[in-house]
């Protein structure tokens, strides 16, 4: 067949061009031989997130995806070098504010291991039990998203249903629905009264009974198995080779889980299952967050019980290992204007998304972190999500990114 | 913006014979863009979830830019983004309305001095602005409901009324005077020095394992500096050495890579921190590998050959202080930052300090 040319005016108007990110020369070259096309999908499409991923395909098999992160990098690890520690606390929380506990907790718990305090045992409890509420959202909101990208708007408003709790959770005892700012050095801002415990105990039964319809809605539904289903896998030995993390690493069979590795918290008092899948697939990376929200609501009600038992009050320790029942008065003299020992201090958490990396460098003298390192579970996970895309066909290009759960804001920081 | 583009598209709705016809249409279908630009999109979501359903008052959110007529811009815009969202509102038929979203889209909130972003409303005309970090879900609803009525009614009205303050009385400055704010305790030193030194700890598995190192490293010093972590500082020759005789020991992923800026001494420290997922007892350990390299030179191989996972790491931290991985395929490019900010978390690059400037 004879080639032809279609006049159709592809070039963009010419005061916008000088609006387009660059793209590397290397690429473009690269695109003109051999009968390859390169796609730039995002940062506007249809799913959740915003960055651009460079899709090479042959025919409509995937051949390699270059990612192009940062259109949501907004500086923290700068901006912390500049603030006290404690004005840290919802800086560093904000990358992942569905997940607010479990990344202020990694942070909160760098200060404390400086400072070498003991946080009294009714915090620690209050913390697993609000960290694993966060967990239980943010596998909603990824449960959410993945709809979104499979075009399963039902599947869409379950979860979002769900989340409305946890939501109302985090209000009743922080007074944010989202961003609560509540871990803080040596403690926790507020108690936990009963009747929120009921609160948060009667929520758990709602989530557990629901998400049984949203088994049958969603999980279980022939077209998700079919879009999911090997699909986008990633082998033991690779998950390892390119250092996935949280739940997508123990997917590919990889028993490796922060709370039970290097337990923080009340985690060591607790019983609770790591699981694990061995696919490896889309399918079984969702499978086992939607088992990990099962074992999440078994944490939350353990905490309640044993919160329940606990005597009220003493929820914070102040610099000198003095309990406190309120953070109200001296608590934010002491803390606002802390200075930590000169040294590094590293400490792992597991967030919903997976290992979660503070690094404070201290020097000894400034009442501000020398250098902050935090990496997230997105930015771990982003070399394997880029591998497990080789190999598949274009249109699965979506179920791989929702059951990664990608969140940018999270990666970029 | 030269012209005004929020007056034309009203101007358009209520003239001609159809213009009651163009009014309904436009105000009962406002479906907004799908472009979700940061993390005020958590609560935009459950907006148009079931919690609050959104679509109620016709708005919904939809794929493609081009069959829609609503930005809901959320909360930051970084340089990079900033380009996409003109290009996305570009592309949009007119008449279109733009809702901003969360305080960090109006004066930056809490990242307001970041180096990398910027304000929405110098890029593309807002018609509403909904205040909050993030903004809860009836905050977006109430403003989507006001741009509704200002389809109807052609005119703009807000909707919280605050009482009028005399500023200048209220803070004893002249209006347009420079004040800084008191000062903030925030207490920098000028010259610190970085030590990171042994510490005592009860670890039966970390002495062995610190032997075990040294009699492989006898060039460097080992120490651990708290319970499951270990130091090693060596010359940056042995760089490569170190990772080789570390990734044979059994430790296969990158934990963190991690760069810290010294410009007094004229260095840069870079650590690596490798730990492992294949050998159990060595799942909580956190080896960290330091060397020193000048600033005004800094090259270093790259460890990407070991560990693959330590790639985009290293091309992040090559953003950051431009220190050049010799050996990793992407050195020369940007990946994270947008292409007008060069080596930010160099000490030597200041943030904006705060000052408070009254204006009327």
């Amino acid at each position: 067949m004879d080639e032809y040319s279609i006049p159709v005016p592809v070039k963009p108007p010419a005061e916008i061009e000088s609006l387009y990110l660059p793209v590397p020369p290397w690429l473009e070259e690269k695109s003109k031989e051999g009968d390859e096309l390169v796609l730039f999908v995002g940062p506007q499409h249809g799913g959740s997130g915003h960055m651009r991923l460079i899709v090479r395909v042959h025919g409509d098999v995937i051949r390699e995806v270059i990612p192009d992160p940062g259109f949501v990098h907004r500086g923290v690890e700068k901006l912390a070098e500049n603030k006290l520690y404690i004005q840290n606390i919802p800086l560093v929380e904000r990358p992942a504010i569905m997940d607010c506990i479990n990344m202020s907790l990694g942070y909160v718990r760098a200060i404390e291991k400086a400072l070498d305090i003991e946080v009294p045992e009714r915090a620690k409890y209050i913390r697993t039990m609000l960290a694993e509420v966060c967990r239980i959202g943010t596998h909603l909101y990824d449960a959410g998203i993945l709809s979104v990208f499979l075009g399963h708007t039902t599947g869409f408003m379950w979860p979002f249903a769900l989340r409305e709790l946890t939501c109302e959770i985090l209000m009743r005892v922080s007074g944010a629905r989202i961003t609560a700012s509540y871990v803080v050095p040596g403690g926790v801002r507020r108690d936990v009264d009963r009747g929120t415990l009921n609160f948060i105990s009667d929520a758990m039964t709602y989530i557990q009974q629901k998400s049984k319809d949203f088994e049958k809605v969603f999980i279980r539904n022939p077209v998700t198995i079919a879009r999911m289903k090997d699909v986008g896998v990633l082998s033991r030995k690779e998950a390892i080779k390119y250092g996935v993390v949280g739940p997508f690493l123990r997917a590919s069979g990889v028993e490796y889980d922060v709370r039970a590795v290097e337990p923080y918290d009340a985690y060591d008092e607790l019983t609770w299952d790591v699981i694990v899948a061995d696919d490896g697939d889309s399918y079984s990376r969702f499978l086992v967050r939607v088992n990990e929200i099962q074992q999440s609501i078994g944490i939350v009600r353990q905490c309640v019980k044993a919160l329940k038992d606990m005597p009220e009050g003493k929820i914070a320790v102040d610099t000198k290992g003095k309990m406190l029942d309120s953070v109200k008065g001296t608590f934010f003299r002491t803390f606002g204007r802390l200075t930590l020992p000169a040294g590094e201090f590293t400490t792992l958490t597991e967030a919903s998304r997976g290992t979660l990396l503070y690094t404070i460098v201290s020097d000894g003298k400034s009442n501000a972190p020398y250098r902050l390192r935090v990496v997230t579970p997105g930015w771990y996970y982003l070399k394997g999500f880029m591998e497990s895309l080789k190999g598949c066909r274009l249109a699965d290009l979506q179920a791989v990114y929702g059951s990664f759960g990608y969140f940018p804001p999270e990666a970029d920081r | 913006m030269k012209k005004d583009v929020n007056a034309e598209n009203i101007e358009f709705l209520s003239s001609g014979l159809i213009a009651p016809i163009k009014k309904w249409g436009a105000k009962w279908s406002l479906w907004a863009v799908h472009l979700v630009t940061s993390c005020c999109g958590v609560e935009l979501a459950h907006a148009y979830a079931s919690g609050y359903d959104a679509e109620r008052w016709g708005s919904l959110n939809f794929g493609m830019m081009r069959q829609t007529n609503l930005i809901i811009v959320e909360g930051t815009i970084t340089k990079k983004m900033a380009r996409a969202l003109r290009i996305t509102w570009e592309q949009m038929p007119d008449p279109k309305f733009v809702i901003l979203i969360g305080a960090c889209g109006i004066e930056g909130g809490l990242f307001w001095n970041s180096y990398h972003i910027t304000r929405p409303w110098k890029i593309i005309p807002i018609d509403y602005f909904v205040p909050g970090c993030p903004p809860t879900p009836e905050g977006l609803i109430s403003a989507i409901r006001a741009l509704q009525k200002k389809i109807e009614s052609g005119e703009a009205k807000t909707t919280a009324k605050f009482r009028e303050t005399d500023l200048a009385k209220l803070l004893g400055t002249e209006v347009g005077k420079e004040r800084k704010p008191p000062k903030p305790p925030l207490k920098i030193a000028e010259k610190p020095e970085i030590k990171i030194e042994p510490k005592e700890v009860e670890w039966e598995f970390g002495k062995k394992l610190i032997e075990e190192l040294k009699n492989k490293m006898p060039f460097a010093e080992i120490f651990a500096i708290d319970i499951n972590r270990i130091y090693i500082k060596t010359e940056s020759k042995f760089y490569e050495k170190v990772a080789e005789l570390l990734e044979s020991e059994g430790f296969d992923h990158v934990k963190s890579l991690n760069v810290i800026d010294l410009p007094h001494e004229n260095k840069f420290v870079v650590e690596c921190s490798v730990s492992s997922y294949s050998v159990e007892e060595l799942m909580p350990v956190i080896v960290t590998f330091s060397v020193e390299i000048p600033r005004d030179k800094p090259r270093i191989p790259s460890l990407i050959r070991f560990w693959p996972s330590i790639d985009y790491q290293e091309r992040e931290m090559h953003d950051f202080f431009g220190v050049w991985f010799e050996g990793n395929p992407w050195m020369g490019n940007k990946f994270l930052l947008a292409p007008e900010v060069e080596t930010p978390l160099r000490k030597d690059f200041k943030l904006e300090e705060p000052s408070y400037v009254l204006e009327r």
